[in-house]
């Protein structure tokens, strides 16, 4: 006779439902060894039958006890279907299965609104595939090579100014120009977002760090990297490929001791400072790192103790566009002696387009960016309700920017960047390319690049427990037991295959609409096969 | 002669009926063609006399594609220049044109020669291709050509000679080249914009043998031969080629390791602030990597017996002792324990230990209690040395006799005072000899006093006495219990109740108390129930045992009441008591020709000093400080501070005992410490079948069907499952054993926790520190 109760938390009630073989599991006891999340356990469980033999009832009673694996009933130590005792176990005996009738989520709410990584798992807007690239008239507009023909992919950043404005004289039959104009880098239009020290590894940091460097000094792709707001290494303040990054600052304004400190040392500029107000998973709120993952390094670079640390969901003393514009734009700029562009990054909202306009007006031209992010961003920790329940679509909150600025004759001077899901369904440079289309002029990624290293998180609620501290790859986490399985080198291989392979795919889609530079703007060549995108696009619809 | 105008008068032939014309002509035998064009298309090819003879064409004006598909045999002249696709797929024929040529020209000419004797447009030469089974073609031209020329060409010669275009930036324009595969264009003057795969190279032999051989034809076909000598200085020369695919290969690019390990940071990006060499650890980890850790913690928790029993009697190493054939001392055990195994465990105790029971979960307890009884003879040796204190202990009862007991065992001289005629308290004075054999006590008193502790009953101890022995001992320990029946002043007719206490020790006295025939006793724990059940023995016809809440008596008691007819009244609030019976504060009648109290005792203290601070409850009870004593050097045990059980007050002793062990040697006093019970979720009762209660075996055969909780029964689950063998069984001797996991091959898997029967495995996460992270390090 069980002793179990009927609101017990039973495995069923999980999100995961492990399934295990007892007749192929050789007990090696790996996957149990390998799980971070205490979610399954071995245990003995006895088989009595009683069996009869012979020709006239002689019962005889067998008792045997064995060892298997058993998913732990837990509302803390539950599975999150990441699939290492999948990976681990020498004879495919064990895996998570999705359980399609979970009842976790209604029942773990004791500790609070539940938390976790990841991004929406609700409202999963897959705007971009509803868009596909359909003016290939190659009678018309004879198409490209785009194994063959060379191609221009670059991307301002940096305030570009109006062309009439541009204080330029002709001395010696050459325009030369009469005063500072600000600072413009041309960058490659994929830029790896921000991930604080904190959030990542030291080890998945580092991963993305190398392959930005690698991809500038070998590739040719001026690729950049935002340092997320825990901070940058030293190390890398102090060295050439400084000039590769974008130092961040968000409302926490962590790790920026360590970053002043190192001005004097610095060997080159920064490749861009970027002001983060908000983010595209949840918007209006701070970071929030939890303490699990304040490891020691990180309470140093950020000047805490070991807590949770949330940062404010705006910056102290920023009250309006113009304050954003006079006080912390102005003060990144001149932190760099006015040569590197300061830009700003905004969760996508209702009122982005004001926000554009109020920055494409300021008489200062002094913001080089406008990064927008959507509601499909990740992140590495966030209530639930605000990852699933806030936040705004990015594909026509770029595509009104745009077309607010085209109405004022000033589009491209505040380059626009899209994120926030790029990459959700897999292949990056097709949203990039749209968004582009739209009017982006380049776009930024941060969660496909830890996927990338290893990260098997998924749009289906797989892991999302970046939150934990027990990232099972060790990208999520600063438990050293987990940060050490992870292999710098080939996570940083696999981002750069990944963005060589988006260089050519890119190219695949600008050649046929016989583009050889990036289409900003092109929508000419999108069509959508949702009337309601059509519409609210300014686009073809087809069907 | 095939001659046409194409224009007469305002009327121009179509290319059709041209085509149509010539076609005619040539399957009529004609082989020279004079054609003054206007633009018609694809003049001269695909064309052939049946008998082989070469077809010559001599045009005017020609339009696009002149000599398209163009056999050999055809020779064609264009005088002017011509539009374009001049030689588009031309497959042998030779096509001079003198003048410019339009956009690609020679656009995927596979045979023949192309003579162009001024410039050709753009994406001239692109697919120009060369089928090994004939002769490659060939595209001369004298000036230069637009961008994108030779695109994706794959095999063929193209001479562009330059001419006139000695300072462009690139006689072959923007981009050419782009994709080309085969075939080689030979270049005089500036070329740029070709792709990163094709290689510029100074002529050969071959190359110049080609040049040198070819250039006076070709400028004879043009008709500029006074150029040969201009354009033959091969040293202006040089060709375009494609890398060939073996040299095309993609050259691969250093991998990451390398480029990190000679163009990144040493010791890594993070150095500063973390000790990182880099090491990718496997998922599945021994030693210091692993996630989690065995612990083999056996004896770490109480099982739940020994948890519930005030005495903390460890059952389960009794068991395990009788496991490992060691009768004589698990018999041993309990006695360190208590004096009583056979009188309270075995048969007065209600077993506490045996209610928790983890194999009461699986079918019925372990029978504690009987287990007791085995150890009703065991010997004791006395103490090896004697310390020269004294202590006096007043009251004979359990919970003196525990004292006197733990104290005596440590070499102390411990003297029992008792006002009864004989040792042993409420079992010598009241506990009905019915309920346990008489023997049983006397041999338990017997060997308490074979290890030297004193009897000295008869003896009152008052006032004075207490002074003495005070005096004379180096500790004092009260332990006269309760000898006094409770009454509650509020209840009217006190005067007509019998004393519980004195009817029941005028029984064991061996007289007849006097014993009415409807009796109510007041009271229904376990001396209500002797009580009550003495009645009946005595002649009572009817008894009724009234209690306010429940009945406190154990549940055996309470049978044994009701098999002789008795009857419990719960929630009865007394108010009244008379000589015919009992009333409740609600009315509630009894009728009644005897009352009997027995709701417990208090102590009678009036022979302790009246002028000490001595703390009392209720003006009733002793209450001690924390150090177990209500004067200096006077420790106070037992009921005497609060009622309770025979086993509570015996496991009291043990811990009085310490604490006047503790003062005798001038140590902290100290309380008993109790370790706590083991999760119930450690342990596997999966291997212990249900028993069937006919099948339960004699207690001194429990040992099988006790679970050991949290005690290793050395029963190598854990050995013989270990995947990585990591576990050994140490001996230490003496009957002693450990179980140690090696670090070195452990993965942390938690099967040995797993299968331990007795929950002495414990898997925690590795407690092991990795020093990673830092807050700087200037080195770095």
């Amino acid at each position: 006779m069980e002793t179990i109760k009927v609101q017990n938390v039973a495995v069923s009630d999980l999100p995961w439902i492990i399934q295990h073989d007892p007749s192929k599991c050789t007990l090696c006891g790996s996957c149990v060894a390998g799980c971070t999340f205490n979610a399954i356990k071995p245990v003995v469980i006895r088989q009595s039958v009683t069996i009869s033999e012979g020709v006239q009832p002689n019962p005889v009673q067998k008792n045997e006890v064995r060892t298997v694996i058993k998913q732990v009933a837990s509302l803390t130590d539950f599975c999150r279907g990441c699939g290492m005792c999948e990976r681990v176990c020498p004879n495919d005996a064990i895996k998570p299965v999705l359980n399609p009738t979970p009842r976790k989520d209604l029942l773990s709410r004791d500790a609070g609104p539940i938390k976790r990584g990841g991004r929406t798992n609700l409202n999963a807007m897959h705007t971009l595939d509803k868009i596909v690239v359909g003016r290939i008239s190659q009678m018309t507009d004879p198409s490209l090579d785009a194994n063959r023909h060379t191609f221009d992919i670059r991307a301002p950043f940096g305030r570009v100014l109006d062309s009439k404005e541009i204080p330029v004289k002709v001395v010696d039959g050459k325009l030369k120009l009469t005063k500072k104009v600000p600072p413009v880098r041309w960058i490659y239009p994929l830029i790896f977002s921000d991930m604080s020290i904190g959030a990542l590894s030291t080890r998945a940091w580092e991963a993305i760090a190398l392959a930005t460097a690698y991809l500038n000094e070998k590739c040719g792709l001026p690729i950049r990297m935002a340092s997320g707001e825990g901070g940058m290494p030293v190390n890398l303040l102090k060295s050439d490929y400084l000039k590769y990054f974008f130092i961040q600052i968000a409302s926490g304004h962590f790790g920026w001791n360590r970053i002043i400190k190192a001005m004097p040392y610095m060997k080159t500029d920064p490749a861009g400072v970027l002001i983060k107000i908000g983010q595209g998973a949840k918007p209006g709120d701070g970071g929030l790192l939890p303490a699990a993952k304040v490891a020691e390094h990180v309470q140093a670079i950020r000047g805490v103790p070991r807590a949770t640390l949330s940062s404010p969901p705006n910056h102290q003393g920023l009250y309006s566009i113009e304050e954003s514009v006079q006080k912390m734009h102005l003060s990144l700029n001149a932190a760099f002696g006015f040569r590197v562009p300061v830009a700003i990054k905004c969760a996508a909202s209702a009122t982005s387009v004001a926000v554009y306009n109020n920055l494409l007006r300021d008489p200062y031209k002094i913001c080089g960016g406008f990064f927008l992010d959507g509601i499909m961003g990740g992140t590495g920790a966030a209530n639930e309700i605000s990852l699933d329940h806030t936040g705004h679509p990015i594909v026509s909150k770029i595509r009104d920017c745009y077309m607010a600025a085209v109405a004022q004759g000033k589009a491209g001077q505040i380059p626009l960047y899209g994120g926030g899901g790029i990459g959700l369904t897999g292949n990056a440079a097709a949203d990039a390319f749209k968004l582009i289309c739209l009017g982006a002029n380049g776009v930024f990624c941060g969660r496909i690049l830890i996927q990338l290293l290893g990260c098997i998180g998924s749009e289906n609620g797989r892991c999302n427990s970046c939150n934990t501290g027990k990232c099972p790859v060790g990208i999520a986490s600063q438990d050293p037991r987990l940060v050490k399985r992870l292999d710098v080198d080939r996570g940083a291989q696999k981002i750069v295959d990944y963005v060589l392979a988006f260089d050519q795919e890119l190219k695949k889609l600008m050649a046929p609409i016989g583009n050889s530079s990036l289409p900003v703007g092109r929508s000419d060549a999108l069509v959508a096969t949702d009337k309601a995108i059509a519409d609210q696009l300014g686009i073809q619809y087809a069907c | 002669m095939f001659s046409i105008d194409t224009f007469i008068g305002h009327e121009r032939m179509s290319t059709e009926d041209l085509l149509l014309k010539i076609e005619a002509a040539v399957i009529d035998g004609e082989t020279e063609f004079y054609i003054n064009a206007s633009g018609q298309h694809d003049i001269g090819g695909p064309l052939w006399n049946k008998d082989g003879k070469t077809l010559h064409f001599e045009v005017n004006n020609a339009g696009q594609r002149l000599g398209s598909m163009c056999l050999p045999n055809t020779e064609i002249l264009a005088h002017g220049s011509v539009s374009a696709d001049a030689g588009w797929l031309n497959s042998g024929g030779i096509i001079t044109i003198r003048g410019d040529a339009g956009d690609t020209a020679g656009h995927c000419a596979a045979g023949g020669k192309i003579y162009i004797g001024g410039r050709a447009g753009t994406r001239t030469g692109s697919l120009m291709k060369h089928d090994p089974l004939y002769e490659e073609p060939q595209l001369w031209i004298l000036n230069g050509t637009g961008s994108f020329s030779f695109e994706f060409m794959g095999g063929g010669r193209a001479v562009v000679c330059g001419v006139g275009e000695e300072h462009s930036d690139s006689i072959l324009g923007e981009r050419p080249c782009v994709g080309m595969v085969g075939g080689v264009v030979y270049v005089r003057g500036n070329v740029a914009g070709y792709p990163d795969d094709i290689i510029e190279a100074s002529l050969d032999e071959e190359d110049i043998a080609f040049l040198t051989e070819g250039m006076p034809t070709f400028l004879k076909a043009v008709d500029r031969e006074e150029l040969q000598e201009r354009l033959t200085d091969w040293s202006q020369w040089k060709k375009l080629r494609p890398l060939t695919f073996e040299e095309h290969q993609p050259k691969k690019a250093p991998d990451l390791r390398s480029f990190r390990r000679e163009n990144w940071f040493k010791d890594g990006l993070f150095a500063d602030v973390a000790v990182d060499d880099g090491t990718v650890i496997n998922t599945v980890n021994t030693g210091l990597y692993r996630l989690r850790v065995p612990q083999w913690e056996n004896g770490k928790y109480a099982a739940p017996c020994e948890f519930s029993c005030p005495c903390g009697i460890p059952t389960q190493k009794r068991l395990e002792l009788i496991r490992e054939g060691k009768l004589e001392e698990a018999a041993k055990l309990v006695l360190e324990y208590t004096p009583f195994p056979a009188s309270v465990c075995g048969t007065l105790c209600p077993n506490l230990c045996m209610k928790v029971c983890t194999r009461s979960t699986v079918d019925e307890s372990v029978q504690i209690g009987a287990l007791g009884i085995l150890s009703a003879e065991t010997p004791v040796a006395a103490p090896a040395a004697e310390t020269g204190k004294n202590v006096a202990v007043i009251g004979g009862g359990v919970a003196g006799l525990s004292v006197a007991w733990q104290l005596r065992r440590k070499g102390h001289s411990v003297t029992v005072y008792d006002d009864g005629e004989q040792v042993g308290g409420k079992i010598e004075q009241a506990i009905p000899r019915f309920r346990m054999p008489h023997d049983r006590l006397e041999k338990e008193l017997a060997r308490i006093e074979s290890i030297g502790v004193k009897f000295v009953p008869k003896t009152l101890v008052d006032a004075a006495r207490f002074e003495e022995l005070q005096k004379n001992n180096d500790a004092v320990v009260v332990a006269v219990g309760g000898s006094r029946n409770r009454c509650f002043s509020n209840w009217e007719g006190i005067e007509h109740l019998t004393m519980g206490l004195e009817y029941l020790k005028a029984l064991n006295r061996g007289e007849t108390p006097r014993t009415g025939k409807r009796v109510v006793v007041l009271g229904a724990g376990d001396s209500g129930m002797d009580v009550a059940v003495s009645a009946y023995k005595l002649g009572a016809e009817s008894v009724v045992a009234v209690c306010r809440r429940r009945p406190a008596a154990s549940a055996k008691e309470l049978a044994a009441f009701r098999a002789l007819g008795g009857e419990v009244r719960t929630g009865f609030m007394l108010s009244k008591i008379t000589p015919v019976g009992v009333t409740a504060e609600d009315g509630t009648f009894i009728p009644a020709d005897q009352v009997i109290v027995s709701i417990g005792e208090e102590p009678v203290l009036d022979f302790l000093p009246k002028d000490k601070d001595i703390k009392t409850y209720n003006d009733s009870w002793l209450v001690t400080n924390d150090e177990r004593q209500i004067m200096p050097g006077v420790f106070a045990v037992g009921d005497v501070i609060k009622p309770g059980l025979l086993t509570d007050a015996i496991g009291d002793g043990i811990g009085t005992a310490q604490a006047v062990n503790q003062y005798l040697n001038n140590e902290p006093i100290t309380p008993i410490e109790k370790k706590p019970v083991i999760p119930a979720e450690r342990l596997n009762k999966a291997y212990f079948q249900k028993c069937h209660h006919c099948d339960i075996p004699a207690a001194a055969d429990e040992h099988n069907r006790c679970i050991s909780c949290g005690t290793c029964r050395d029963c190598r689950m854990c050995i013989e499952s270990c995947p990585e063998k990591a576990i050994s069984r140490i001996d230490l001797g003496d009957g002693k054993w450990e179980y140690v996991s090696d670090a070195s091959k452990c993965i942390g898997c938690g099967i040995c926790a797993a299968v331990c029967p007795c929950g002495v495995w414990n898997l925690t996460p590795n407690p092991e520190p990795i020093n990673m992270y830092r807050t700087y390090d200037q080195k770095h």
